[in-house]
C-alpha cells in the first residue's frame, strides 16, 4: 500500500486558544460547595417546581406510545414515542425514549420513510437542546420578562393598527415542513392586507427549485432515489453530509455500496473543490476549483447532447468531463447527477442532463418531490429591499436567525422594522435585536405534523410538558390572529380535513390518526410528475479563473448551518474529515500550503477581494482539496444563543452574496496574507497515514468478484497463556462493514447520549483527552493530492483475551461470560495500566470530575448508566444496559431473546446500517452469518487477543470512469486508467488477498 | 591494568595491610588512623551542631520537598488532569520517576549484600550511606505508584487484605500487584539489613551520648548491645543471613518492575530482554547515585580518608561495566526489532531514534553509553570532580532511559489514529522535584543523626587493625 507521511505532529505551538468556558473547569466545586442547607434548599425548590408543574391546569392530551401501549407510566421503565426530529428541515423520524417523564435519548424510527431508522449526529444531540440552559424562560417585551397575555395584549394593539393602516407584515422562517404551522401562519398573515410568509434557508437550495421551474414549470426539489442509481455523479453536493436529506440519502446510498447487496454495487464519482464527507466515500474524485464547476457541467451537458455555449476548461478536466459523459451514456436511465451549487445555470444544466439521460422516473422522482428545502432566496432578497425602504412594519422570525446567517444587508435593514418579533428558543443574534420575544416550544414539547416528502406525512408528539413558559408557534399565531386553538386541535382538524382523505388504507380518521401516531408516519398517495419543457439554458457561461485562490463555503456534519452551535456535544464532534473540534478554519491543499509556507495551525488572513470582512483563521492542510480552493466552514462564530457556541470559530456567512440572484459564496478571488502566530487546533487525530499497517483492508470490486475468497485475511494466532474463557448463554459480537460506513459520525453522538459521556471542551480535546467511547478513525491512502479515504469506527473491541484485563491490579476490568469486557467503575483505582496496554487505545480516563453543569442539563442523563467520577477508567460496554433490558424483557415474557432485539446505540441509529451486532452462539443470527463473510478481518488479530469486533473489507468500485458499466458490475473488470489510484487499489487488493 | 584492578579483584583472603600478590601495599583507609580517631571522625558530626552549610542545604531540599507536596496536593484534590497525560500516553513522569528511584535504590543492597558475600572489604566505607540511600530512594519510588492512581485514597485496594466484599480479591496476574509485593519486600528487607548493621554503631553512639534522652533512645534502638564476643558472633551470623536473603532481591525487584512493561502487548515494552537489562540499568544508576552522593559527602564532611579515591575508582569500574551492559541492551533491542520482522516493533525503535522524542533517546545514549567510556582512563577514575560530573550524566541518562521506554512506546503504538504527544505539566515536574527534595532531606538528616560510615566495620579494615 502506498502511504505517505504525516502532515506533522505540531511542535512548538505558541499559544492555545481560548478554552470552551472562560473559567477553569470547576472541578468538583459544584459538589463540594453545596452545603447540607443548600441541598435542602434545592430539593425544596425541586419539590415545589414539581408540584407547580403537576398543578398546571391544562387539557390532558393523550400521546400514543410506540407499539407497546401501556396503561400507565411505570417508574424506571422506558417508553418510546414516535415523533419527528426538529434538528433540521429534513424531517427524519425518531423514536424518543422517555424515562419517568423525561426524554433522554433519540433513535431512528425504522418505520419512517425518510430516515428508515437512521439518525444523524445533530438529531442525536437534540435532547440536550431541550435541556439547554440558554433557552428562553418565557416571553419578553423590550427586554423585560412578561406574561403571555401581556405580550399578546401589547401585540394585539399594534397588529390592530397595522391591520387598519394596511402596512406590510412579514414572517421569516426556515423551511416549514409542517403544513399546520404553515396554515396557521397564513391564517395570521391573512388578517393583514399585506402579509407574506418568506422562507429562507441558511443552506439554500433555491436555485435547484428555480431550475425545475424553468425545466418543468414548477418550483420543486426532486426526490432523489439513490437506491436506484447505478452511477452517481455528485457535483459539489455533500449529500451524505449536509445536503437536503443526508440521513435518507445515506440510507439509500449505502444500500448499494458493497459487493453483496441485493443489487449490484453502485459507482460514485464526486466532482468537488473541497474534500467533503461525500467525496471521501466516492470511488473516484475529480478535483477542481469552484469557478471550474460550471464550465465542467457545461462541458458535460454539451457532450450529452445539450446545445449551449461552453466555458473554457483545462484539458485534463475536459477529458474527465468527457469520461463522465461517456459513463453516464452507458448508464442511461440508471444514473443520477446531483449538483449542490446554489446557481441557477448549474442546476438547470443538471436538471436537463437528468432529463435527457432518462433519469426522471427512476432516480429522479418528480412525482413526490421533496419539501425539505423550501427557502426562496429571491423572496429573501426582496424582503431585505422592502425592509431597507422602511416598508415592513412587523417582522416575525420563526426558526430563523437572519442576523447571523444572512448577508450583512439584512442586519442593516432589520433596524428599520418597528416591530421585530422572534420565536427563537434561545436569545440568538436576531432575538437580541427584537422588540418582542415569543419563544416557541422545543420540538420535543409540542404536537407537530410534517410532510417532508410529498405524500409522506408524519406526526410528532410531545414527550413532556413545556419546561419553561414557552408557547407553541401554532398557538401563538392562533392567538395573534384571534382564533386561539391548541396545536393538537389544529393538527387534528387539518388531519381530518386534508390528510385523511388522501389515504386509502383506513376507513375512519381516528384509527388513521392513532395508527400514524403510533408508527410515526404514513404514506398517502403519490402526485404526478410535471412535464418537461424544452428551452434555452438560463444565463451565460462564466469562464473559469485559472489563477488565484477561490472561496468555498461549506457546512460541517456536526455543526451544519450553526443553529445548534450552542450544543457542546456537536462542537466536540470531530469533523469526519479533518478530525478537528471546536473550531472552523481555512482548509488549504498540501501543495498550496507548501507554496504559501503554511503549516497546520498557522493563522491566515482571508478576504474576498473588495469585501469589507477579513477573517483570521487557522490553517488546516487538507489532502484532496483543490489546489486553488480555500474552504471555510459556515456555522461558527456565534455571538449569542448559548455559551458553548460563543467565540468558537469565525462567522463566514457575511461572505455570501446575492450576486448571482442566489445566496452563494462571494466569487471574487481571495486575498490571503499570513496572520500573526499559530494556534493549536483541537484535533482528535493528528496522524493520517496507515504507515503501511494492515489495520484497514481495502479491495477493488473486480478482483473481489472474481474470487471472493481472496478477500479472506491470513491471521495467524498463537496459543494463549490463559486458555479460553467459559461462555454462557450468549456471546456478543459486532461486525462493521467498511464499504457501508460513510463516517457520518451519528454513532459517535448517539453513543455519548446513551452512555452519559461528558463533553470536555476545547482545551482538553487539544490535550487529547476527548472522552468518546466510539471514535471514527480516518486514514488517507495514495497520494497527498488525491488521496483515498477510509473511515473506520473504533470502539472497545471486547477482546476475548483482553490485554487490559490481565494488568489491572484490582480486577476492575473483567470478562463476562457473554464475552464482554466489563469495566467496574466502583472498583477502579485509576492506574491507567489497562489503557496503556490497550492496543486500540479506546479506553478513556476521567482526568477531572467532569461537571454535568446544571440541574437542567442533568435531566438529559441516562439513568441506566452510571455517571463516572474522577480518576476512573471507562470505555465502550457494547451498551450493556441495553442488552440487560432486552434480556430481562425476554425473560419476563418467558421466551428466548430474539436476534436483533438487543442493539447497541451506535448500531440502532446508523444511517448506513454498517453495523451488525448479535449473539454468535445463535447459528441463525445475522451476526453468525456475517461472521462467515470472507471479507471479515480483525484489526490487530495477529496479537492473539481475539477481538469480538471485526470489520468487513472496504470494497471500492474502482476502475476508470468510462469503463464503469452497471450491468456488468457483477463481472470482473481491470482497474486503472483514469481512476484515482486505480492501480494502487488493485495492488492493495492483490496484496491483501495474498 | 592489573595495577589498578587490585582493589576490586584482589582475593579476599589476602590480609589487609599485608602486601597483596601484586606486591603492593594499599590500605583501604588512608591517614593511618587509630580506632579513636575513627570514632571521633565518624561520630563527631552527629554530636555537634550542624554547620551553616548544612542548614542552607536542608532549607533548599525542604523547599524542594514543599514544591512536591504542592504538586501532590494539586494532583490529589484536582485530579490527574493536572498532569500532561492523555488518552494515548497514560504513564509518563509518574512511572518514569518510580522506576528511576527504584533503580537508584539498587546500589545499596548490592553493596551491602553482594559485595559482603564476595568479601569485598572496600565496601565498608560506603555501605552505610549506600544502604541509607537505598531506603530513601525506595521511599521516593513508593510515592509514585500511589500518587499516579486516579483515586489514590483507594490505594489499599491493591493489597490482598481480608475484606467484606465476598470473593473480591486482587489480580495476581497483574504485574502492578507483583510490584506491590516486590517493592514492599525490598523495602522491609533493606530497612532491616540497614538497621542490623547499625547496631554496633548505635551502641557506640549510646555510649558517647551526653544527654539522658539521647542515651535512653539509643539504648532502646541498640537493643542492649554490649560488645561481648557472643553479641558480635550473633551479629555476624544474622548479618550474613540477611545478606543472603537480600541478594535475590537485588535481582528480583527490578526484574519485576521490568515486567510491568515486558508482559504487556505494547511494542517497545513487550521484550524478553527487559529483566536483565533493567537489573543492569538499576545497578548502573544506583552506583552512579552513590558516587554523586559520596563525592559530595566526603568533601563536605571531611571523610576523604575513609572514602578514598580507590573506593571511587572501584565504583567507577562497576559503572563502566554495567553501562556497557546497558549499551549492549540498547543495541540488542534494535537488532530484535529488526530481526522480528514485526512492523510495529520496528517502527517503535525507529521512532525512538528518529521520531519527535529522538532528543530524549540520544540524550539517553549520550549519557548512558558514551559518558561512562571516559572511565577507561585512570585519570578520570581517580579525579573526583570528573567522576561527579559523569555520575550525574549517568543519573540523567538513566532517568531518560525510563522516559524513553515509557513515553516513546506509548505515544505511537498500534493505531496511528491515536498517536499523540506528551508534554509534562508543572505539577508533574513539581512532584519530581519534590521526590528529590524528600530524598536529599532524608539524606541530610541521616548525615547528622546517624554515623554515615560503618565505624565498627571500618575499624576491622584499618591497616593497623591486626597490630
Amino acid at each position: 500500500m502506498k502511504t505517505w507521511k504525516s502532515l506533522g505532529e505540531r511542535r512548538g505551538l505558541v499559544r492555545i486558544r481560548k478554552p470552551e468556558f472562560d473559567e477553569e473547569l470547576p472541578v468538583g466545586e459544584s459538589v463540594r460547595q453545596i452545603s447540607r442547607r443548600d441541598f435542602f434548599r434545592f430539593s425544596g425548590i425541586g419539590f415545589a417546581a414539581g408540584l407547580a408543574l403537576g398543578c398546571k391546569s391544562k387539557v390532558v392530551e393523550k400521546a400514543m406510545p410506540y407499539l407497546n401501549a401501556q396503561e400507565g407510566l411505570t417508574p424506571g421503565v422506558a417508553q418510546w414515542y414516535a415523533t419527528v426530529c426538529g434538528g433540521c428541515s429534513a424531517g427524519c423520524g425518531v423514536l424518543a425514549k422517555s424515562r419517568d417523564g423525561r426524554p433522554i435519548k433519540l433513535e431512528g424510527n425504522p418505520d419512517h420513510p425518510v430516515s428508515r431508522g437512521g439518525l444523524c449526529a445533530i438529531g442525536q444531540a437534540q435532547t440536550r437542546g431541550l435541556y439547554d440552559e440558554s433557552r428562553l424562560r418565557g416571553p419578553r417585551v423590550d427586554g423585560k420578562d412578561v406574561a403571555w397575555p401581556e405580550l399578546d395584549g401589547d401585540l394585539a394593539q399594534r397588529f390592530a393598527e397595522l391591520r387598519a393602516s394596511g402596512a406590510a407584515v412579514r414572517v421569516l422562517s426556515g423551511t416549514l415542513t409542517s403544513p399546520t404551522l404553515k396554515a396557521s401562519i397564513q391564517a395570521f398573515l391573512g388578517t393583514f392586507k399585506d402579509g407574506r410568509l418568506v422562507q429562507a434557508d441558511a443552506f439554500s437550495c433555491a436555485a435547484l427549485a428555480g431550475a425545475y421551474e424553468r425545466t418543468h414549470g414548477q418550483k420543486l426539489i426532486p426526490r432523489y432515489r439513490l437506491e436506484e442509481a447505478d452511477l452517481i455523479i455528485g457535483i459539489e453536493a455533500d449529500f451524505l453530509g449536509t445536503w437536503i436529506d443526508p440521513v435518507g440519502f445515506t440510507r439509500a446510498y449505502a444500500s448499494r455500496r458493497g459487493p453483496d447487496r441485493a443489487r449490484p454495487m453502485s459507482k460514485h464519482i464526486q466532482v468537488e473543490s473541497g474534500m467533503s464527507l461525500t467525496g471521501s466515500n466516492a470511488d473516484e474524485r475529480v478535483r477542481l476549483a469552484p469557478s471550474e464547476v460550471l464550465p465542467f457541467l457545461e462541458t458535460l451537458a454539451q457532450r450529452l447532447g445539450l446545445a449551449l455555449d461552453v466555458g473554457a476548461l483545462s484539458s485534463p478536466l475536459m477529458a474527465k468531463a468527457e469520461a463522465i459523459a461517456h459513463a453516464l451514456e452507458q448508464h442511461r436511465g440508471h444514473g443520477l447527477v446531483l449538483c449542490g451549487l446554489n446557481d441557477l445555470r448549474a442546476q438547470e444544466l443538471c436538471a436537463r442532463i437528468n432529463h435527457v439521460l432518462g433519469h426522471e422516473g427512476s432516480t429522479v422522482d418528480l412525482a413526490n418531490p421533496s419539501l425539505q428545502k423550501q427557502g426562496d432566496d429571491g423572496a429573501l432578497e426582496a424582503l431585505v429591499r422592502e425592509m431597507s425602504q422602511g416598508k415592513v412594519a412587523a417582522l416575525v422570525l420563526l426558526g430563523s436567525n437572519p442576523l447571523y446567517d444572512q448577508p450583512v444587508a439584512f442586519a442593516a435593514a432589520f433596524g428599520k422594522v418597528p416591530i421585530r418579533i422572534s420565536m427563537a428558543l434561545t436569545a440568538d443574534e436576531s432575538a437580541a435585536q427584537c422588540t418582542h420575544l415569543a419563544p416557541d416550544h422545543h420540538w420535543l414539547e409540542t404536537w407537530r405534523d410534517s410532510e417532508p416528502l410529498t405524500g409522506t406525512v408524519a406526526l410528532g408528539q410531545p414527550l413532556l410538558n413545556s419546561l419553561f413558559n414557552t408557547r407553541d408557534a401554532v398557538e401563538t399565531f392562533g392567538a395573534w390572529s384571534g382564533r386561539p386553538a391548541s396545536a393538537l386541535q389544529a393538527i387534528q382538524n387539518r388531519w381530518k380535513a386534508d390528510v385523511f382523505p388522501r389515504q386509502k388504507n383506513m376507513g375512519d380518521a381516528d384509527s388513521f390518526w392513532n395508527a400514524t401516531l403510533q408508527k410515526g408516519a404514513a404514506e398517502v398517495g403519490a402526485g404526478t410528475a410535471p412535464r418537461y419543457q424544452e428551452g434555452r439554458v438560463e444565463g451565460t457561461t462564466r469562464a473559469a479563473r485559472t489563477a488565484g485562490y477561490e472561496l468555498l463555503l461549506y457546512g460541517k456534519v456536526g455543526i451544519g448551518d450553526g443553529r445548534h452551535a450552542h450544543l457542546p456535544f456537536l462542537q466536540e464532534l470531530p469533523d469526519p474529515i479533518t478530525k478537528a473540534t471546536w473550531d472552523n478554519y481555512v482548509q488549504i491543499s498540501p501543495a498550496a500550503a507548501a507554496r504559501l509556507g503554511l503549516e497546520q495551525g498557522d493563522l491566515l488572513r482571508v478576504r474576498p477581494e473588495g469585501h469589507p470582512l477579513e477573517l483570521e483563521l487557522p490553517v488546516v492542510v487538507q489532502p484532496g482539496l483543490d489546489d486553488r480552493t480555500l474552504a471555510v466552514a459556515l456555522g461558527y462564530g456565534r455571538t449569542a444563543g448559548g455559551k458553548a457556541g460563543l467565540g468558537v470559530g469565525k462567522n463566514a456567512y457575511p461572505w455570501r452574496t446575492f450576486s448571482t440572484g442566489f445566496l452563494a459564496a462571494d466569487p471574487a478571488p481571495l486575498q490571503v496574507r499570513k496572520g500573526s502566530g499559530r494556534i493549536q487546533l483541537a484535533c482528535t487525530q493528528d496522524h493520517h497515514s496507515l504507515e503501511g499497517r494492515e489495520l484497514v483492508r481495502e479491495m477493488a470490486l473486480a478482483p473481489y468478484l472474481r474470487d471472493p475468497a481472496s478477500a479472506r485475511p491470513h491471521e495467524p494466532t498463537g496459543p494463549s497463556v490463559y486458555g479460553e474463557h467459559p461462555h454462557g448463554q450468549h456471546r456478543w459480537a459486532m461486525v462493521i462493514d467498511l464499504s457501508a460506513c460513510t463516517g457520518c459520525s451519528g454513532c459517535v453522538v448517539g453513543c455519548q447520549m446513551e452512555n452519559n459521556i461528558p463533553v470536555v471542551g476545547r482545551d482538553e480535546v487539544a490535550r487529547k483527552r476527548e472522552m468518546h467511547w466510539l471514535r471514527i478513525d480516518r486514514y488517507y491512502t495514495g497520494s497527498e493530492a488525491e488521496p483515498g479515504v477510509v473511515h473506520q469506527p473504533m470502539m472497545c473491541q471486547q477482546c476475548d483475551q483482553a490485554p487490559c484485563e490481565n494488568v489491572c491490579p484490582v480486577l476492575a476490568t473483567v470478562h463476562s461470560e457473554e464475552g464482554l469486557n466489563q469495566q467496574v467503575y466502583n472498583r477502579c483505582v485509576g492506574t491507567r495500566y489497562c489503557a496503556n496496554n490497550c492496543p486500540y487505545k479506546v479506553r478513556r480516563f476521567n482526568w477531572w470530575e467532569y461537571p454535568h453543569q446544571s440541574e437542567l442539563e442533568r435531566l438529559g442523563l441516562n439513568p441506566d448508566v452510571t455517571v463516572r467520577s474522577r480518576g476512573v477508567m471507562e470505555k465502550c460496554s457494547f451498551c450493556v444496559q441495553r442488552l440487560m433490558v432486552a434480556k430481562s424483557t425476554a425473560k419476563s415474557e418467558g421466551r428466548d431473546l430474539k436476534d436483533g432485539e438487543a442493539l447497541p446505540a451506535c448500531m440502532q441509529s446508523c444511517p448506513a446500517q454498517a453495523i451488525v451486532f448479535g449473539d454468535v452462539q445463535d447459528p441463525e443470527s445475522r451476526i453468525s452469518q456475517v461472521m462467515r463473510d470472507p471479507k471479515r478481518f480483525l484489526v490487530l488479530g495477529e496479537l492473539g487477543i481475539g477481538p469480538a469486533v471485526s470489520y468487513l473489507t472496504k470494497i471500492r468500485n474502482g476502475g476508470s470512469i468510462s469503463e464503469a458499466s452497471p450491468h456488468e458490475a457483477s463481472r470482473a473488470r481491470p482497474t486503472g486508467g483514469l481512476a484515482i489510484d486505480g492501480g494502487a487499489t488493485e495492488a492493495q487488493g492483490g496484496h491483501h488477498g495474498a | 591494568m592489573a595495577h589498578e584492578a587490585d582493589v576490586l579483584t584482589g582475593p579476599a583472603d589476602v590480609p589487609i595491610g599485608k602486601a597483596d600478590h601484586y606486591g603492593h601495599n594499599l590500605p583501604l583507609i588512608d591517614g593511618n588512623k587509630s580506632y579513636h580517631q575513627v570514632t571521633e571522625e565518624v561520630f563527631g558530626p552527629t554530636e555537634r551542631r550542624p554547620p551553616v552549610a548544612w542548614w542552607i542545604a536542608i532549607s533548599i531540599t525542604l523547599s524542594m520537598l514543599m514544591v512536591g507536596v504542592w504538586g501532590g496536593y494539586q494532583t490529589v484534590t484536582r485530579g490527574i488532569g493536572t498532569w500532561g497525560l492523555n488518552r494515548t500516553v497514560g504513564w509518563a513522569f509518574d512511572i518514569t520517576n518510580f522506576v528511576f528511584w527504584v533503580g537508584i535504590g539498587h546500589a545499596g543492597t548490592l553493596i551491602s549484600a553482594i559485595l559482603f558475600l564476595f568479601r569485598q572489604r572496600w565496601r565498608t566505607s560506603i555501605n552505610r550511606a549506600a544502604e541509607a540511600m537505598t531506603i530513601f530512594a525506595v521511599m521516593c519510588a513508593g510515592t509514585f505508584p500511589i500518587i499516579h492512581m486516579g483515586r489514590p485514597w483507594l490505594a489499599f485496594w491493591a493489597t490482598p487484605y481480608p475484606n467484606s466484599r465476598g470473593p473480591l480479591w486482587v489480580n495476581f496476574k497483574s504485574p502492578l500487584l507483583w510490584d506491590v509485593f516486590a517493592i514492599s519486600t525490598y523495602f522491609i528487607i533493606s530497612l532491616t539489613f540497614w538497621y542490623i548493621g547499625l547496631l554496633p554503631d548505635l551502641a557506640t553512639q549510646r555510649d558517647r551520648a551526653t544527654t539522658k534522652w539521647k542515651r535512653t533512645l539509643l539504648s532502646l534502638f541498640s537493643l542492649g548491645w554490649n560488645g561481648s564476643n557472643r553479641t558480635w558472633s550473633r551479629y555476624e551470623t544474622v548479618y550474613m543471613l540477611l545478606a543472603g536473603l537480600s541478594t535475590p532481591l537485588v535481582v528480583s525487584v527490578h526484574t519485576i518492575v521490568s515486567m510491568d512493561f515486558a508482559t504487556s502487548v505494547i511494542p517497545g515494552w513487550h521484550a524478553t530482554i527487559f529483566p536483565p537489562y533493567f537489573v543492569a540499568g538499576a545497578v548502573f544508576s544506583g552506583f552512579a547515585m552513590v558516587l554523586t552522593l559520596m563525592i559530595i559527602a566526603r568533601k563536605v564532611m571531611n571523610l576523604e580518608e575513609y572514602i578514598t579515591t580507590r573506593h571511587l575508582e572501584a565504583m567507577t569500574k562497576v559503572v563502566l561495566a554495567t553501562g556497557m551492559i546497558v549499551g549492549t541492551a540498547y543495541a540488542t533491542e534494535f537488532f530484535t526489532a529488526w530481526y522480528s520482522g514485526n512492523p510495529y516493533e520496528r517502527y517503535v525503535f525507529l521512532n525512538r531514534a528518529l521520531g519527535p522524542y529522538a532528543w530524549a533517546y540520544w540524550m539517553m545514549v549520550g549519557c548512558n553509553v558514551l559518558s561512562p567510556q571516559f572511565f577507561w582512563f585512570k585519570k578520570v577514575r581517580t579525579t573526583p570532580w570528573m567522576i561527579l560530573i559523569l555520575s550525574i550524566f549517568v543519573n540523567i541518562g538513566m532517568w531518560f532511559e525510563r522516559f524513553v521506554i515509557i513515553v516513546t512506546s506509548l505515544h505511537r503504538d498500534y493505531l496511528p489514529s491515536s498517536w499523540a504527544m506528551y508534554r509534562p505539566t508543572f505539577v508533574e515536574v513539581a512532584i519530581f522535584i519534590g521526590s528529590f527534595g524528600l530524598f536529599f532531606t532524608l539524606f541530610l538528616l541521616f548525615t547528622r543523626v546517624l554515623p554515615m560510615i560503618a565505624a565498627s566495620e571500618v575499624k576491622g579494615v584499618l591497616k593497623n587493625a591486626d597490630h
